[in-house]
């Protein structure tokens, strides 16, 4: 077991004990997730840090030791990890190869951000090789199904759909990408986004198909999906986000929470698949998309939400998961989720001056040994378990020394009396690939870089479209069709 | 995160069987919860309304209960709700207070449709909550979807009761046909029979209609009285006929179609005009909006509507310049509408004849001033909210002098050139912002002999009807005048004149009329109106003032060309205003300006490293600023723009103030002009400083980073500067030089608390060696003391291992003196035996001597005892024997331990 006995940590054993409880073989991300985001957020907490953070801490330290635990997982001949490993003893030796796609795709945020902090880049590259190993083995019209064997790389329940088992491997190809300025790891999403539109999507709902024939196997829709608006809106799909949440939301208003299957023809709940545990992502879509519309359609869901909650699942000693939709029933058990993740979008939801929420205009500076530190600067990823993560403190560690200077040398040059024009080679020549072909654009007598788009068929990959013009007049449920 | 939620074992080929596969091994998969069959029914319900309510609450959901009571009243409300939605809870004050106002005539039942003991659980399937039904008799359900809002429930409950309206006179009538809304009007004679034939089915129609259209925008009338029946040539008992304002009526064809109550509301519904439209977006996803304004370009009127209110003189105003604006053919029959309108309705109307009348008669008196205009400083430009006016006047210095006796003294041009020089010139008074007149003079650019004299004040919203007449004023000899030769569309051509052109009625026919407009234009509006009580957030989206009390706002917005035009809110959205509005749009070179939403909650902060540019301060930050401008085009919802941050954070940081500002935009609440909008975020655009207009736009496939950046400013700021230096130049530099000492000033500060960081971390590690060190020692201790007592363990042992010897020796011994027992033992046994052989012999002597009884009695009792003493002696032997076993056992275990 991770080293417990440090005396100085005990609020952090008070935060986390339950998970090494549940996990005392199988521990998944949150343990990294969580120790990474606390480790990130502790000053804010008024916790007094070492020096080196956000570079060091004893946090960052028990988060590595963690994941180097589940190391051993990935050495697999496809790269693929297991998805249990034992973490005294490694993979068990009768371990099952079989793992959800989800299980295999769901790293990256947190080992890239660990990579970044600590300076080992081993465990970006695990989490890397296993998104490419799922990407080399979609299927010819560009799915994935929802379970593979790591072994084999074959392909064993070939459902294909955005829920659950795929969920979070699509949710973190976007955190990635955004996280990391990543364009390989956009290009992937968006491969597999438009095959979703293509093969998986009818009437804004999202159904499930085989993944090599593209026919529906399942026309459902399941209440883990509904991350998808969320993810959506990240990326600038705001209209067709909006389109699909309010589908969801009709589901909502029809139980007065979300079905964990909900048969879209029938309009009603699928067999023993009618409980609600009171999940979490509705409400996260909610959130983001309130961000970025201020519809207040999104705050009634939010109210809708907490009216459920306490109507329906208070109980003396918590929120209980309802176990039956059609009745309310409850069953004896709060998950921690509900705590972690439900409670807090539904908060971050109806606090739009959070902290979460800064837009840039405040940030911290930090001052450490290795440099100085913006942070705090807004642009929180969310991990899957709802650990805010900041992306300008994976710029503050792995600073090169040479990026540095660069910048120094830059820097002298703005102050230089000598107006050379040696500058323009120098810059032409330090990008690499491609660069030297958009040279005559930089050209003085180009007028602006609005025309050069045009001309130009594609765009960064890492960008969101602008909002059209109907965006104005799309609230209150109103939606409008084809933005062309 | 739980992705594997549930698990396959494998792939049906039939997806029914695949769903099912699933669904057994997810439940396999969830019985490994050992609380699972732990479970609580849900609470049982309670009241949802209080027991003092007027609204009878069956919270049990008896349905049955609910219609039983629907036989005692005439007209019932059933209102189907969730304890536990939201939008229930929320239209449970509404329908409290509908209730309170309308219990002696309504009877109010609310009924729990959800809980799933109760009766209407089981028998109705909702799909969302809450359901209102209405019945009228024996007639419903007639569901509300209408806004959950208690007077536009009390309207529709309202109409279900009186669904005909009883049109007793002549100017009952006219106020009939004269409403915007379709009307339908039955002609029956009651003096015949208790009904006459037909009536019943003409009434059902009328609520039949408010179930098909919940909004209720058919109006149903029924005449009984002959004369008022001509007036609408209806001659026959039982006809039915539809109004339109602008195509000719229609009267239902009973010769056509069957004369049932659907037919004759779909009738109406077919065939009704729908000149001006009230849009009613629901909540629910819809395409309400996307399929109206997808018609073609549309005027939104956002005016505050109380459905119960009798009279509504501002949609009356606003319906007759709908009509006008539709009446193509100048047909006679809008004629008395219009004119009942104008006579009755609108005292607004009336009130301002007599107005316009006076404010003319003052024309002539004030005419005394050579030749002006007022203009009405454009919104792009103030600062606040408020209108700055200006009089502008031409002062004619030498050459001709103004001509005294006619009353148009100036000619047209004039006053194009002085609207010229006075625009050029606008910025020296748009900082007035006082009640005080204030004038100044400019020279005109054209001619050397006129200057004008421009006036300017501040005025608010409740001087502009003041205003708006008295720019008729001065503007009605120049319309005189221009239409002699030009078409009078020209003159909208020059911006912001559309603010004065207020017409005097009388000058109607010389002007562009808005009679008909709608068939001369190509560019047909549709008109639609909205309650501002409800829908206010569309107009804040489209640009109007969060601030404002009154919710009067009037938009056009074109769908297809992307753009979207505003009525100045601060003008009153008065009739002539509107008319106005619909004739700058569709004169051919519109004077309206696409409308540019900006954002207000963004105030001008110094101390913010990024300054936070808006609509209203893009010009100023961008184009007149002394400063290379780096601009960046984001999104506060857009994901690759937040996490960017942090660089234009360091770049606003690094790059010397005096000559560069970071800037950044967000798109979403920030319209800017068309060149200056961008279709991806994040954009970067730089603006060189004095090359503004050759904007450079930061390469989208090179990573942005600070070395990046840095190179892209440093490339492009710099191509320019290859003059002669001067002593400006030199003047520059010594500021370039001073702003790099303070540069550095700022690095050497960073690496001195760098420094200290590093010492800090320097102690902190030192301290952890100590620590160590000490930790070190210590162990070197524990080191010590162990050895020494393993040294003495050790001597133990030895010690232990000689007892272990020694006990082992006696062992030995005493297995030997044991062997001895066992074999002394075995002799005794031997012995017994040979005893037991004795006895045995002797007993067989015993038995031969069996007859000679009286000589061995002596002998018996012998052999007896002897018996006796035999078997003690082997009992005593064997005790012996376990005895020794247990200590060998004993010895042996213990030895053992001591191992």
């Amino acid at each position: 077991m991770l080293p417990l006995n440090h005396d100085k940590y005990s609020w952090y054993q008070i935060l986390f004990l339950p998970i090494f409880f549940n996990g005392i073989l199988t521990v998944h991300l949150p343990v990294v997730g969580g120790l990474l985001s606390a480790h990130l957020l502790s000053k804010k907490a008024g916790v007094e840090v070492e020096v080196g953070w956000p570079c060091s801490g004893p946090l960052l330290r028990m988060a590595e030791e963690a994941a180097r635990k589940l190391l051993p997982a990935f050495q697999t001949p496809t790269g693929m990890p297991y998805g249990t490993v034992n973490l005294l003893h490694g993979v068990n030796p009768g371990e099952t190869p079989v793992t959800c796609t989800a299980g295999i795709g769901t790293f990256i945020v947190e080992f890239a951000t660990l990579s970044h902090l600590t300076g080992d880049p081993v465990f970006e590259d695990v989490a890397r090789k296993a998104l490419k190993a799922l990407w080399k083995n979609r299927s010819d019209i560009g799915l994935v199904g929802n379970h593979i064997d790591v072994i084999t790389a074959k392909w064993v329940a070939q459902d294909a759909g955005i829920g659950a088992g795929v969920d979070s491997y699509f949710e973190y190809l976007v955190k990635g990408a955004i996280l990391l300025q990543d364009k390989e790891l956009m290009s992937m999403f968006l491969e597999y986004n438009k095959a979703i539109k293509n093969y998986t999507k009818f009437d804004d709902w999202y159904l499930w198909v085989q993944m090599y024939k593209g026919t529906v196997s399942m026309p459902v829709f399941q209440s883990l999906e509904a991350y998808w608006p969320g993810l959506q809106s990240l990326i600038g799909d705001v209209d067709n986000a909006m389109r699909t949440f309010l589908n969801y939301y009709t589901v909502w208003k029809q139980f007065g929470g979300l079905p964990e299957f909900y048969n879209i023809p029938q309009g009603y709940t699928v067999d023993k698949r009618e409980g609600y545990p009171l999940r979490p992502e509705l409400i996260e879509s909610a959130m983001y998309l309130y961000r970025a519309t201020r519809d207040p359609t999104l705050l009634e869901l939010g109210r809708d939400a907490v009216e459920s909650i306490e109507k329906i699942s208070k109980v003396d000693c918590g929120f209980a998961t309802i176990k039956d939709l059609r009745d309310h029933r409850l069953d004896n058990r709060m998950e921690s989720f509900f705590l972690a993740e439900t409670v807090k979008y539904l908060y971050l939801l109806f606090d739009p001056d959070n902290f979460i929420h800064n837009d840039g205009s405040v940030f911290d500076v930090v001052i450490t040994p290795y440099g100085e530190c913006v942070l705090n600067a807004g642009g929180y990823i969310f991990n899957t378990e709802a650990h805010p993560i900041d992306p300008a403190a994976l710029h503050c560690c792995r600073k090169r020394k040479e990026e540095q200077w660069e910048v120094e040398d830059l820097m002298r040059e703005f102050y230089s009396l000598k107006k050379n024009k040696k500058f323009t080679l120098k810059r032409a020549s330090d990008h690499g690939e491609g660069e030297r072909a958009k040279d005559p654009e930089d050209a003085p007598s180009e007028k602006g870089g609005e025309k050069r788009n045009f001309k130009k068929s594609s765009h960064s990959l890492l960008s969101c479209p602008s909002q059209s013009f109907n965006s104005k007049l799309a609230v209150l449920g109103q939606v409008f069709l084809d933005n062309t | 995160y739980d992705q594997c939620l549930f698990s396959y074992q494998g792939q049906g080929r039939n997806p029914k069987k695949s769903l099912f596969l699933v669904i057994l091994c997810s439940v396999a998969t969830s019985n490994k919860s050992v609380t699972k069959d732990v479970t609580m029914p849900a609470k049982l319900p309670v009241n949802f309304f209080s027991t003092r309510s007027p609204v009878i609450d069956l919270f049990r959901g008896q349905l049955d209960y609910a219609d039983h009571l629907r036989q005692d009243s005439e007209i019932v409300l059933y209102f189907f709700y969730a304890p536990w939605c939201g939008q229930s809870i929320a239209a449970r004050e509404e329908i409290e207070h509908v209730a309170s106002r309308l219990s002696d005539q309504v009877l109010f039942v609310a009924v729990n449709c959800w809980w799933n003991q109760g009766k209407c659980r089981k028998q109705k399937h909702f799909f969302y909550f809450p359901v209102i039904h209405l019945y009228h008799r024996s007639f419903g359900p007639i569901e509300y979807k209408g806004p959950m809002s208690a007077v536009y429930i009390e309207k529709f409950v309202r109409r279900v009761m009186t669904p005909l309206l009883y049109i007793s006179s002549r100017s009952k009538l006219l106020d009939f046909l004269s409403n915007y809304e379709p009307g339908v009007l039955g002609y029956f004679e009651f003096n015949a029979s208790p009904q006459p034939p037909g009536y019943l089915t003409f009434f059902t129609s009328a609520l039949h209609s408010l179930k098909k259209d919940y909004l209720g925008t058919i109006r149903f009338g029924v005449i009984t009285d002959k004369r008022v029946a001509e007036e609408i040539s209806l001659v026959r008992s039982g006809s039915v006929y539809l109004h339109r304002h602008v195509n000719t009526s229609l009267i239902y064809p009973n010769d056509i179609m069957n004369y049932t109550a659907e037919n004759i509301c779909k009738w109406a519904l077919e065939n009704r005009e729908m000149l001006i439209r009230w849009l009613r977006p629901h909540g629910g996803k819809s395409l309400l909006l996307n399929n109206e304004l997808k018609k073609g370009p549309a005027l939104l009127i956002f005016i505050p509507y109380n459905p119960l209110s009798e009279i509504h003189p501002l949609l009356d105003e606003i319906t007759k310049v709908a009509l006008e604006y539709h009446n193509c053919n100048k047909s006679q029959a809008a004629e008395p509408d219009l004119q009942h309108l104008g006579d009755t309705d609108s005292p607004a109307f009336d009130s301002s004849v007599p107005d316009a009348h006076m404010k003319l008669s003052e024309t002539f008196s004030i005419t005394k001033y050579p030749c002006c205009n007022t203009v009405v400083l454009p919104q792009w430009h103030s600062i606040s909210r408020t209108h700055n006016v200006c009089e502008l006047c031409i002062n004619q210095t030498l050459g001709v002098k103004p001509n005294k006796v006619h009353v148009p003294h100036c000619n047209f041009l004039e006053i194009e050139a002085a609207l010229d020089s006075f625009y050029l010139q606008e910025h020296t008074f748009f900082q007035v912002i006082s009640n005080t007149i204030e004038c100044s003079n400019f020279l005109s650019f054209y001619s050397p002999f006129s200057y004008y004299t421009a006036c300017c004040r501040t005025v608010n919203r409740h001087f502009l009807s003041f205003i708006s007449s008295e720019k008729t004023i001065f503007q009605t000899p120049k319309v005189a005048f221009s239409s002699h030769g030009k078409k009078g569309n020209t003159q909208h051509s020059i911006p912001h004149i559309e603010d004065r052109n207020c017409f005097i009625p009388d000058l109607h026919i010389t002007g562009t009329n808005i009679t008909g407009l709608s068939c001369r234009t190509n560019k047909t509006l549709n008109l639609y109106l909205l309650d501002s009580n409800l829908f206010w957030i569309y107009a804040e989206r489209l640009g109007a003032s969060r601030s404002t009390h009154l919710k009067e706002f009037a938009a056009i917005v074109d769908l297809k060309e992307e753009v979207h035009y505003v009525l100045d809110q601060n003008r009153s959205l008065v009739g002539p205003t509107l008319e106005n509005f619909i004739k700058n749009f569709s004169i051919l070179y519109s004077p309206l300006k696409r409308h540019l939403v900006d954002d207000p909650s963004v105030h001008f902060h110094e101390q913010r490293v990024i300054t936070e540019v808006t609509t209203n301060t893009f010009h100023d930050t961008v184009f007149l600023s002394e400063k290379n401008v780096l601009l960046l085009y984001y999104a506060q919802w857009c994901g690759f723009c937040a996490s960017l941050n942090h660089i234009f954070i360091q770049l606003a940081r690094l790059l010397p103030p005096d000559n560069f500002t970071v800037a950044r935009i967000d798109t979403t609440q920030n319209d800017l002009p068309w060149e200056f909008m961008t279709d991806r975020l994040p954009t970067i655009l730089f603006f060189p400083h004095q090359r503004k207009e050759q904007s450079v736009k930061f390469p989208e496939d090179i990573s942005v980073n600070l070395p990046n950046l840095l190179k892209f400013i440093l490339h492009h700021s710099r191509l320019s500067s290859s003059e002669p230096c001067t002593k400006e130049c030199l003047h520059k530099e010594t500021v370039l030089q001073q702003g790099h000492i303070s540069h550095l000033e700022r690095e050497i500060q960073k690496l001195r608390s760098e420094i200290s960081a590093l010492h800090q971390a320097h102690d902190q590690l030192e301290a952890q060696l100590s620590e160590a060190r000490r930790e070190e020692h210590r162990l070197q201790q524990q080191k010590h003391a162990l050895e020494k007592q393993h040294k003495t363990l050790q001597l133990h042992s030895e010690r232990l291992q000689a007892t272990y010897d020694q006990k082992n020796q006696e062992l030995l011994e005493m297995a030997e003196k044991l062997q001895e027992l066992a074999d002394a033992s075995e002799n005794l046994l031997k012995e017994n035996t040979l005893l037991r052989i004795l006895v045995a012999s002797r007993e067989g002597r015993l038995q031969s001597k069996d007859e000679i009884k009286e000589s061995l009695q002596s002998e018996q009792t012998l052999s007896e005892e002897n018996d006796i003493s035999v078997s003690t002696a082997t009992a005593t032997l064997e005790e012996k024997r376990i005895d020794n076993i247990d200590t060998i056992e004993t010895e042996h275990s213990s030895g053992n331990r001591t191992e």
